[in-house]
């Protein structure tokens, strides 16, 4: 079709050009481009280097060229490509990534406060066992003491009343029973504590 | 002494006739298959290697391809893309054909004004036939310009008709006398400066000063050359727009 319109426009021109040509007659004198009798000659030559030209180009250079250059922009624009997928999945790894690392450090938090409670609570249960021991032993020293001391009193009445009876004998010539000196110590220690 | 218009005469190299034309191959004839041969040969073995990061030549290659191919898009868009390979044909025929044009004793192609008159008035008619081929007759409403107030239409539409029918000529003649008149003006400097060589004694050192200011025009040519070639592709863009999409 486009071919077909610069074949026609191309006859239909130079066929005016020659009729014009024809009318206006020779009128050669002064500039070389004037002769018409050149004319007829570059006419034809024109059409053939020019016809030449436009195929040499049309199936030749400019395909080649073009070419070229559509594999350069689909290479460029699959490199592109390439390169944005290439950055999509380093960004969804830097994303996992992320989210690893925060559930690593919530996981990590979880356990340490786990492991907190775990150490509070033991160490709460040791302390009760050991005050428990401590009061147990606590209290059977007391006992003790307190048996000892009782031993210590009851001793000591002992060697009150014996001691009380013998210096009454020495200074007095009354007869005492040991129950009745027993019984006024008592009294006495009674008083006293 | 030569005349500066001489460089444009055109010699036969090898008589041709053809149902009674004309048609040697004459040194136009040879620069016009120089300027092919190079520019696709150029292009052709500069993507030889078609890596993906390319070398010198490939990038000057690739850089001419899209050059175009964003003229193209930029004032046509989209539905260009099937006129490529004449858009790019046209602009390489009519750069390589300039930049040879200033290599010494070469032929400017370009100068000829049968040649670009050829080259533009196809485009014109091409582009008419591709706007009533995909319009049909509403491909008449772009003479009409929106938004006119009703009185001055008629007036509006001969002048757009007349600007219309005035593009292949303004196309063709552009190129064409950016040619004539740098080489000429070429010519006319270096003539100054083999005439002063010649007259001897203290013009002989003055003639320096036109071959300095050769050397500087040629400068300027070779940017002439260069906007030209970008001059026509675009233009020839902008018309495809207009017949793709009339306003």
């Amino acid at each position: 079709m486009v071919k077909r319109i610069w074949i026609y426009s191309g006859i239909i021109s130079l066929s005016l050009i020659t009729k014009g040509a024809l009318a206006a007659g020779d009128s050669s004198g002064g500039l070389p481009q004037l002769d018409i009798t050149t004319w007829p000659s570059q006419l034809f030559w024109l059409v053939v280097t020019f016809v030449i030209g436009y195929i040499l180009i049309s199936s030749l250079v400019a395909p080649s060229i073009s070419s070229v250059l559509e594999n350069r922009s689909t290479k460029i624009s699959d490199d592109l490509e390439t390169a944005k997928k290439a950055q999509d999945n380093a960004k969804e790894v830097y994303t996992s990534y992320e989210e690893s690392l925060s559930e690593a450090r919530s996981q990590a938090a979880i356990a340490a406060a786990k492991a907190l409670e775990e150490a509070k609570t033991e160490t709460a249960s040791r302390d009760a066992a050991i005050n428990k021991k401590l009061a147990a032993s606590a209290k059977k020293a007391e006992a003790r003491l307190s048996e000892m001391r009782d031993e210590a009193l009851s001793s000591l009445e002992d060697l009150a009343t014996e001691t009380s009876q013998k210096i009454i004998a020495e200074l007095t010539p009354v007869k005492v029973t040991k129950a009745v000196v027993k019984k006024h110590v008592a009294a006495h220690a009674k008083l006293q504590s | 002494m030569h005349s500066p218009v001489e460089q444009f005469t055109i010699k036969a190299l090898y008589a041709l006739s053809l149902f009674g034309y004309d048609i040697s191959f004459t040194n136009s004839s040879l620069f016009m298959v120089f300027a092919v041969l190079l520019s696709s040969g150029f292009l052709f073995f500069a993507m030889r290697p078609a890596s993906i990061i390319p070398g010198r030549l490939q990038c000057l290659a690739e850089m001419m391809y899209e050059f175009v191919a964003n003229i193209l898009d930029s004032n046509v868009g989209k539905e260009g893309k099937p006129y490529f390979p004449f858009v790019f044909t046209l602009f390489l025929f009519i750069l390589f054909s300039n930049l040879l044009g200033l290599i010494p004793y070469s032929y400017t192609v370009t100068s000829q004004i049968i040649v670009t008159f050829a080259m533009a008035f196809t485009i014109f008619i091409g582009v008419t036939l591709i706007g009533l081929f995909k319009h049909g007759l509403h491909f008449f409403s772009f003479f009409v310009p929106p938004g006119a107030s009703k009185p001055l239409i008629p007036l509006l539409v001969l002048i757009e008709v007349i600007s219309y029918l005035i593009r292949p000529v303004s196309l063709s003649v552009r190129l064409f006398a950016n040619m004539l008149a740098g080489h000429t003006m070429l010519k006319v400097f270096a003539g100054l400066a083999v005439m002063m060589s010649g007259a001897g004694g203290i013009m002989v050192a003055g003639s320096a000063f036109p071959l300095i200011a050769i050397i500087g025009l040629t400068g300027l040519e070779l940017l002439v050359a260069l906007l030209q070639a970008y001059v026509f592709t675009i233009l020839t863009c902008m018309y495809l727009n207009d017949a793709l999409h009339l306003h």
